[in-house]
């Protein structure tokens, strides 16, 4: 029995240890190859955790186009080096990782991807000096308070307001919304949706909620939009609900309106219960940043390219994780040299800046926010193709922010 | 009415879940008065048994719910292996209390345990469809089949665990360690086996409970049993702990107050209702619905 005892401990140290050592080498990247001529760009998204695929995809998005600029001679002739690090989507996490990178020595941070993760980061980016770069965290107050911080995405009252411009375009006028109240990006952007549609006279006519962005059961929600006799539900929630709860739950709710999500919704695909009746994801749209399907050459080079190395497409998180890279490159080659981020920083706070990136081409606005528009893109099931591999998406139309 | 109607069919969805857990914290309570915190993580351990499992099944013709055989194996040798490595050890030297922090302890380890395992991870994975989708249509709400089997497994289980402990050796022996354990042993009753197979049967259910979650709900992640345990628990206690019956109507009074209070109240605030009926119920009556009020032996 001592004996059995034993090995088992042993057993349980062995696992431990193997679960130290895989962080580790994610965090230190190459402590070795860190020197003087090296440019260090941090990289904190959610790799592990609910939101892995977010965190996947910028890693990846990333890595693809630092190789890029590598092979092409650098940054002002210095090789990029990335760090990379997990934050599990959580702020606590998302500090410590911030902090470790600061203590390394590093300068400038892509990251991370969730609003409620960046939040927690952003007034230590600017008293650290150091320049953080979010691909995806929408919220409206991510970049008001702080200069050294810069996204690469809309922001969600310009999210919300494209949705409502979409939603007046079918002509809709009876819509309810569905947030979890405790959380920053579901809550804002439902906020800044209803607000957008009672400014174009489209009336909000019920509000639910859930307790957590975990939530696991919405057919009550959307009993009472049935109720309401919605036309449209406005539904914030991220990838691995929707299509696990979310969109199945609303149908057999007896819902079969339009459901209408957000750039939490990228992803979606990989995460639908296999054997669910595919059919109802029809009439399921979303804004996004981009569309993979875009014809334009510069998302079909990125396509093709993300494609050949990692052999899937490109979710809207690896494109905006390299937008956030290409924007810090053009920045440090304008200030000529990387060495001092106050100048990189006076580089990327130039609103006269165009950054012609794979998310669109855009200005950064006073905040240091995007002026770009969303594609609005729907789910589209082909029966004859079978189970879920008839499942895909398709890009309805695109609303730049000029058109509001 | 149809608002109404589907509100309820909700909370027995629910509820038919939490019953389920609740039996196998009312099981092994009853026996070795351990609230055994790490059974949500049976769960777990069950929804991932499941997806290894499910393809194999599939792959030999059968139904996909058949792998729930395994799983059930799997989970009741986790369960044994808990309390031989953990439970028993601390039993033996410390208090309740110690016991009780232990069983917190196992549940934190399994979960990390699981995420530290390179083919789970600490990525949520979508399960396949278990069961056939569809249901029975009452006043144009659906009543899922999926509701109408969980209903029905938790109220064989608890007929049978009823049955069991009252009619079997095994488990009169069981009743008999929960009364009195110096007498047990005085009779006869090897008392750590009695509890071993205990760990067995209740950690067993776990994965019936883990079968009939995943195919309503299904996303299969590590921490899945935690906040789903806990509010299992709280049916259990409700319903009045070490009761089999208890659990049942625990469980479904929990799915319920869960699903009225969403549709009606607040749908942010019900996992405060959840908890706020456990409160009353302790309040009015300490020993649960069904319990009755027997003052402790010192």
């Amino acid at each position: 029995m001592k004996k059995l005892l034993a090995l088992l401990l042993a057993l349980c140290m062995v696992f431990a240890l193997a679960a130290c050592g895989e962080g580790g080498e994610n965090s230190g990247g190459g402590d070795d190859a860190a020197s003087g001529d090296t440019i260090k760009v941090g990289l904190i998204g959610p790799i592990t955790g609910s939101n892995a695929a977010y965190g996947n995809a910028m890693v990846e998005g990333a890595r693809l186009t630092v190789r890029e600029i590598n092979e092409n001679g650098g940054i002002l002739g210095k090789q990029v080096e990335l760090i990379e690090a997990d934050d599990r989507g959580d702020a606590t996490e998302c500090m410590n990782a911030f902090n470790n990178m600061v203590a390394e020595g590093v300068k400038y941070i892509i990251g991370s991807a969730t609003s409620g993760a960046t939040a927690a980061i952003t007034g230590m980016a600017n008293e650290e000096g150091v320049i953080l770069i979010s691909p995806s965290a929408t919220a409206d107050d991510i970049t008001t308070e702080d200069d050294y911080v810069f996204r690469a995405c809309f922001k969600d009252s310009l999210q919300g307001d494209i949705a409502a411009a979409w939603v007046q375009q079918q002509g809709i006028t009876r819509v309810g919304t569905i947030e979890c109240s405790a959380d920053t990006y579901s809550s804002g952007l439902v906020k800044s949706f209803t607000a957008a549609c009672e400014a174009r006279g489209i009336e909000v006519a019920a509000a639910e909620s859930t307790a957590t962005m975990d939530a696991q059961d919405f057919t009550n929600q959307f009993n009472s939009m049935v109720s309401a006799g919605v036309e449209l539900v406005y539904a914030i929630y991220y990838y691995d609900a929707v299509g696990a709860f979310l969109v199945p739950q609303a149908r057999a709710a007896g819902f079969d309106g339009i459901i209408m999500g957000a750039d939490g919704f990228d992803g979606t695909l990989d995460y639908i219960s296999e054997g669910t009746d595919y059919s109802v994801f029809s009439n399921v749209v979303y804004t996004n940043h981009y569309d993979a399907t875009d014809s334009s050459p510069v998302v079909q080079e990125y396509v093709t390219a993300y494609e050949a190395e990692y052999g899937a497409m490109p979710l809207c998180f690896a494109a905006l994780a390299s937008d956030c890279m290409m924007m810090l490159q053009t920045a440090i080659e304008t200030a000529g040299s990387a060495d001092d981020a106050a100048a990189v920083r006076d580089a990327l706070a130039d609103t006269s800046v165009t950054y012609e990136g794979v998310t669109g081409t855009f200005n950064l606005d006073e905040s240091g926010t995007p002026v770009k528009g969303a594609a609005v893109i729907e789910f589209v099931y082909d029966s004859s193709a079978g189970g879920l591999e008839g499942l895909g998406t398709r890009l309805v139309t695109t609303i730049s922010a000029d058109e509001l | 009415m149809g608002e109404f109607l589907q509100t309820l069919f909700v909370g027995l969805r629910l509820g038919s879940v939490y019953a389920l857990i609740a039996l196998g914290y009312t099981m092994v309570y009853g026996i070795v008065r351990l609230i055994n915190f790490a059974h949500g993580d049976f769960i777990m351990v069950g929804g991932y048994t499941l997806i290894f499992t499910v393809p194999l099944m599939t792959a030999a013709g059968l139904p996909a719910w058949t792998a729930v055989v395994i799983a059930v194996a799997v989970c009741a040798l986790v369960g044994v292996l808990v309390e031989l490595i953990a439970y028993r050890p601390v039993r033996r030297k410390g208090t309740n209390m110690t016991a009780l922090i232990t069983a917190v302890a196992m549940s934190l380890f399994l979960e990390n345990l699981a995420q530290a395992i390179p083919a789970i991870g600490p990525n949520p994975i979508i399960a396949g469809q278990l069961f056939a989708s569809g249901g029975v249509r009452v006043a144009g709400v659906t009543l899922d089949y999926i509701t109408i089997y969980t209903i029905a497994v938790s109220a064989v289980v608890m007929l049978l665990l009823y049955v069991f402990t009252q009619k079997t050796r095994l488990g009169r022996a069981m009743r008999c360690v929960s009364e009195d354990k110096g007498a047990a042993v005085l009779m006869g009753i090897s008392v750590n086996k009695t509890v071993l197979a205990t760990f067995a049967i209740g950690s067993g259910l776990s994965a019936a409970a883990a079968l009939m979650y995943v195919a309503q709900y299904p996303k299969v992640y590590t921490t899945m049993g935690s906040l789903l345990g806990l509010k299992a628990f709280v049916a259990a206690v409700v319903g009045g702990i070490g009761l089999i019956p208890g659990a049942m109507l625990g469980g479904i009074v929990i799915g319920l107050v869960e699903s009225f209070s969403t549709a009606y109240i607040s749908s942010s605030m019900t996992d405060t209702f959840v908890f706020f009926i456990l409160i009353v119920v302790l309040l009015l009556k300490p020993a649960g619905i069904l319990g009755k009020n027997v003052g402790e032996k010192v």
